[in-house]
C-alpha cells in the first residue's frame, strides 16, 4: 500500500521532484564553493536559511525560514475553513492572512537572492533566475567556474582571546569595564561588544575609531548609561548605571544628526534647553547668562535671532553642540560632529572642543577624518569586529603611542588595517587585538 | 564627591516649554492652515448636506453623519503627524531630562485649543451656509452650545487617537498610511453609513457616539419623515385598471391637511431608541467621548514611552 502510495504521488509530481534534485545538486556544489557543509544541501528550507547565513544575512533567512513553517503550518486549516461554509468570514481572514503571508515570504526571497548574487559579485538581474528557475541557476553557479564567492563569511579564523584586564576606578575621569553588551538580532541574540576596559582622565579629548558597525556608537550608549551593558561605568566615583538619573545631566551625548527644531531661533533653542537641563533653582537672569555664555564660546552671538532652519550645517551642528554643553557637563561625547564640514570648519569645531576639554572635561569624539585634527586630541582608541563579528578594543594610548603601535603616520589608515577583507580592508583586527593585549600586560 | 541631587523642573514645569514649541510651529511652520481648512470643510458639507437639518428625519440623518465626518477629519488630521514627525527629537531631549507626561500634555492643551477653534468655526460657516440651528439648548440654554461641546468632544476625541497612533508609529510616512485606514474603521464599524446590526465593537468607535449624540440633539426621533409622502407623490399617477389609488390617497391627504400627521406619523414609526431625546443620553455621550480622550491620551504616553528603545 505505501508503495502504490508513493510511486502515484512521484507519478504526479514528476517535474516537482525532479527539479528539486537537480536544485540540490547544484546547491550542493555551491555550498562547496562557500565552504558550507555540502550535507546541507539536503535539507529543504533550512539550506536557504544556511545560504542565506553565509551571503551575511541571517537575519532576512532566519525571518523567510520562520514565514516557511508558518506557512506550512496554517496550510491545514484551508481545508478545514473551505469546508465549513459558514465559516466564510474566518476563511476570508485565512485567505488574507496567507496573503499577507505570500508577499513577505516572496520579499524575503528576494533579499536573500539579492545577498546571494552580492556575495557572488553578479548582477541582480540573477534574481529572477532565482525565483523563477531556481534548479537551472543553482545548476550554473554550482557547476560553472565563473561564479565563486567574493568571500567567506564566518571564516573559521578564531576570535582573539579576552584580555582579563580591570580597571581600577579612580575618583576623577571615566572607568569603564565592560564585560559584554549583547542585544536581540532578529531571534537570535548576539554579543555587540565585549572586553573593552580602560580609563579616561579629566581634561582629555578622545578620539573614538573604528570602522562602520564595530560598535562605536554601542559603546557610547553603554558608557553614558543609555543602554546598559554587562559593565560597570564610573564617572568622577559615581556608579553610571546606578545613579543615572541624577547622572545624565553631567553626561552629554551630541548625535550625529542635527535633531533639532527647525522652526525657533537659535536663542530659544539654547534657553529652552537650558530650562529642561539645568537645576530648578537657577535664576532666570543666571539661566540667560549661561546662554549668552555658552553662545558666546560657540560664536553663536550674532545668530542668536536667526532660525536654525536658515542655519549653515557646521552653525547647525554649533547648535546642536551648544545644547549639550548647556549644563555644563563632565563628560562630553560627540558622534561624528565633523560630518559633512570642511576642512576649516571642522578644524574651527575641534578647536572649540578641545578648548571645552581644557576646563577639566572629558570629551569623546568619533570621526572617521581624524588626520585633520589629529593634534587636537590627546587619545585614540580604536574599536574593531572580531572574527566573532564582536566590538572589542583594539587599541588605547596617546595619539604618538598610536602611530607606533599600528606603524603608520595616518590614523586613517587604522580602519583600513582593522577592517575585514569583506570591507575592502586587510582583516587584521583580531591579530591587532592580540597584540595589544600583549602590549597591555607588558605594561601591566 | 560632587553632589548630583539638584532638582530639575518637574512634569508641571515643563509643559508650558512645549507648550510654547507648539504654538510658535502654529504661527510659524504653516499649523494654522488647518482652520481654514476647517471653514472650507464646513461650507463643502453644509452646502450639500446642511439644507434640512434639523428639519426632517433623513435631513438630519444626513448631517449628523456628515459633521461627524467632517470632526473625525479635523481630529484625525490635526495630530496624525505631530509626535512621528519630530519622533527623533523628542528621543534626544527624553534623554536630556524631557518627561512624556509633559510632552503630551502640552500636546493636549495645544490640540484642545486647535479643536475648539475648529468646532466655532465649523458651527458659524454652518449657520452661515443654510444650516437651521434650533434655538432652546437641552443642557445649556443654547442649542449651539450644547452641539459645540459634542463636536469639540467628537474631533478631540479623534484628535487623541491620532495623537496616539502618531506616537506609535516611527515616521509620517507609516502614520499617513495607517490613518485612511482608521478613518475607514471608525465610519464603517460605526454602523453610521452601513448597518452592522448591535455589533458590540460599534460602542469602540468614536463616530458611532458621535453621531448617536448629534441625533439626540437634535431631536431626531421627533421629527418628520419625508420619503414616504415624496413616494407617494411620484407614484400619484400609477394606474390600476384605470384607477389611479395612490394618486387618490395623496388628493385626499392634501385636501384634508394630513400631510404633516403622516409624516410625523412615519417619522415616529421609524424612531430609534438610542437616539431618545434625554439628558441622560446626551450626558452618557458626553462621557463616552471623554472616556476615549482619556484612554488615547493615556496610550500615546504609553506608547511614547518606548522611544527610547527605538533603534538607531
Amino acid at each position: 500500500m505505501p508503495e502504490s502510495y508513493f510511486s502515484e504521488l512521484f507519478k504526479s509530481n514528476t517535474t516537482y521532484f525532479i527539479n528539486a534534485a537537480l536544485m540540490t545538486f547544484g546547491l550542493w556544489k555551491i555550498f562547496g564553493k562557500c565552504r558550507i557543509d555540502r550535507k546541507l544541501a539536503f535539507i529543504p528550507f533550512w539550506r536557504i536559511y544556511r545560504f542565506a547565513k553565509a551571503a551575511d544575512a541571517e537575519d532576512t533567512g532566519l525571518t523567510w525560514l520562520f514565514l516557511q513553517v508558518l506557512t506550512i503550518l496554517l496550510s491545514p486549516l484551508s481545508v478545514k475553513l473551505s469546508s465549513a461554509s459558514e465559516e466564510g468570514t474566518f476563511f476570508l481572514l485565512y485567505a488574507a492572512l496567507m496573503l499577507l503571508l505570500s508577499f513577505a515570504f516572496i520579499i524575503y526571497q528576494i533579499r536573500i537572492y539579492s545577498a546571494i548574487c552580492k556575495l557572488f559579485g553578479k548582477r541582480k538581474l540573477w534574481i529572477i533566475g532565482w525565483l523563477l528557475f531556481n534548479w537551472i541557476t543553482a545548476l550554473i553557479w554550482g557547476f560553472s567556474e565563473k561564479y565563486k564567492p567574493l568571500y567567506i563569511v564566518g571564516s573559521p579564523a578564531e576570535a582573539a582571546p579576552l584580555s582579563g584586564i580591570e580597571e581600577e576606578a579612580s575618583d576623577a575621569g571615566l572607568t569603564v569595564n565592560l564585560n559584554k553588551r549583547t542585544a536581540w538580532s532578529g531571534m537570535k541574540k548576539v554579543t555587540l561588544l565585549r572586553d573593552i576596559h580602560f580609563t579616561l582622565k579629566p581634561g582629555r579629548m578622545v578620539l573614538l575609531l573604528g570602522g562602520s558597525g564595530a560598535g562605536k556608537t554601542t559603546l557610547i550608549n553603554a558608557v553614558i548609561g543609555y543602554e546598559k551593558a554587562d559593565a560597570k561605568v564610573m564617572l568622577n566615583g559615581c556608579d553610571v548605571y546606578k545613579d543615572y538619573d541624577s547622572l545624565k545631566y553631567d553626561i552629554a551625548l551630541v548625535p550625529q544628526q542635527d535633531l533639532i527644531r527647525l522652526d525657533d531661533t537659535v536663542v530659544k533653542t539654547l534657553t529652552d534647553a537650558a530650562v529642561l537641563r539645568l537645576p530648578e533653582y537657577v535664576k532666570h537672569r543666571e539661566l540667560t547668562a549661561r546662554v549668552d555664555e555658552v553662545l558666546n564660546i560657540f560664536g553663536l552671538d550674532n545668530l542668536k535671532n536667526t532660525e536654525v532652519s536658515k542655519l549653515s550645517g557646521g552653525q547647525r551642528k554649533r547648535v546642536s553642540i551648544a545644547m549639550e554643553y548647556i549644563s555644563n557637563p563632565d563628560l562630553f561625547v560627540l558622534d561624528e560632529p565633523d560630518s559633512g564640514l570642511d576642512g576649516v570648519l571642522a578644524r574651527d569645531l575641534m578647536t572649540r572642543l578641545n578648548g571645552i576639554a581644557r576646563q577639566g572635561k572629558i570629551v569623546i569624539v568619533i570621526t572617521h577624518s581624524p588626520d585633520r585634527v589629529l593634534d587636537l586630541f590627546d587619545d585614540v582608541m580604536v574599536l574593531a569586529k572580531d572574527a566573532d563579528k564582536t566590538g572589542r578594543l583594539v587599541f588605547f594610548g596617546t595619539v604618538e603611542e598610536a602611530k607606533k603601535f599600528f606603524e603608520t603616520d595616518k590614523i586613517e589608515n587604522v580602519v583600513r588595517m582593522i577592517n575585514r577583507s569583506s570591507e575592502g580592508g586587510e582583516g587584521r583586527a583580531d591579530e591587532l587585538i592580540e597584540k595589544f593585549m600583549e602590549v597591555s600586560h607588558a605594561g601591566v | 564627591m560632587q553632589e548630583y541631587k539638584e532638582i530639575r523642573r518637574g512634569h508641571i514645569k515643563q509643559t508650558p516649554i512645549y507648550l510654547g514649541k507648539f504654538f510658535r510651529m502654529f504661527i510659524y511652520k504653516n499649523d494654522w492652515l488647518v482652520l481654514p481648512m476647517a471653514a472650507l470643510i464646513a461650507v463643502i458639507v453644509s452646502t450639500v448636506a446642511g439644507e434640512y437639518m434639523f428639519l426632517n428625519m433623513e435631513g438630519t440623518m444626513l448631517g449628523s453623519m456628515a459633521l461627524t465626518c467632517v470632526c473625525l477629519w479635523n481630529g484625525c488630521f490635526n495630530s496624525i503627524q505631530a509626535v512621528c514627525r519630530e519622533r527623533d527629537i523628542v528621543k534626544r531631549e527624553h534623554r536630556s531630562g524631557m518627561h512624556i507626561f509633559s510632552y503630551i500634555s502640552a500636546h493636549m492643551i495645544y490640540q484642545a485649543a486647535l479643536c475648539l477653534a475648529q468646532t466655532v468655526i465649523t458651527i458659524v460657516v454652518c449657520s452661515q451656509f443654510g444650516m437651521h440651528f434650533p434655538t432652546g439648548g437641552f443642557i445649556t440654554p443654547f442649542f449651539r452650545v450644547d452641539i459645540a461641546i459634542t463636536m469639540f468632544l467628537i474631533t478631540y476625541a479623534a484628535d487623541m487617537m491620532s495623537l496616539m497612533i502618531s506616537c506609535i508609529v516611527r515616521n509620517t510616512t507609516s502614520a499617513m498610511t495607517v490613518m485612511p485606514l482608521v478613518l475607514i474603521v471608525q465610519l464603517v464599524f460605526s454602523g453610521i453609513m452601513f448597518s452592522v446590526g448591535d455589533a458590540p465593537y460599534t460602542k469602540l468607535t468614536i463616530a458611532k457616539w458621535g453621531m448617536r449624540c448629534l441625533c439626540t440633539q437634535a431631536d431626531y426621533n421627533s421629527l418628520p419623515m419625508i420619503t414616504v409622502w415624496n413616494q407617494l407623490c411620484k407614484f400619484a399617477d400609477y394606474d390600476v385598471n384605470g384607477v389611479k389609488p395612490i394618486g387618490e390617497l395623496v388628493k385626499y391627504i392634501s385636501e384634508n391637511g394630513l400631510r404633516d400627521d403622516l409624516m410625523a406619523e412615519t417619522g415616529a414609526a421609524q424612531a430609534v431608541a438610542e437616539y431618545a431625546h434625554t439628558q441622560n443620553n446626551i450626558v452618557l455621550c458626553w462621557l463616552c467621548l471623554l472616556g476615549f480622550i482619556v484612554v488615547f491620551a493615556f496610550l500615546a504616553m504609553l506608547f511614547l514611552k518606548r522611544v527610547d528603545k527605538d533603534k538607531r
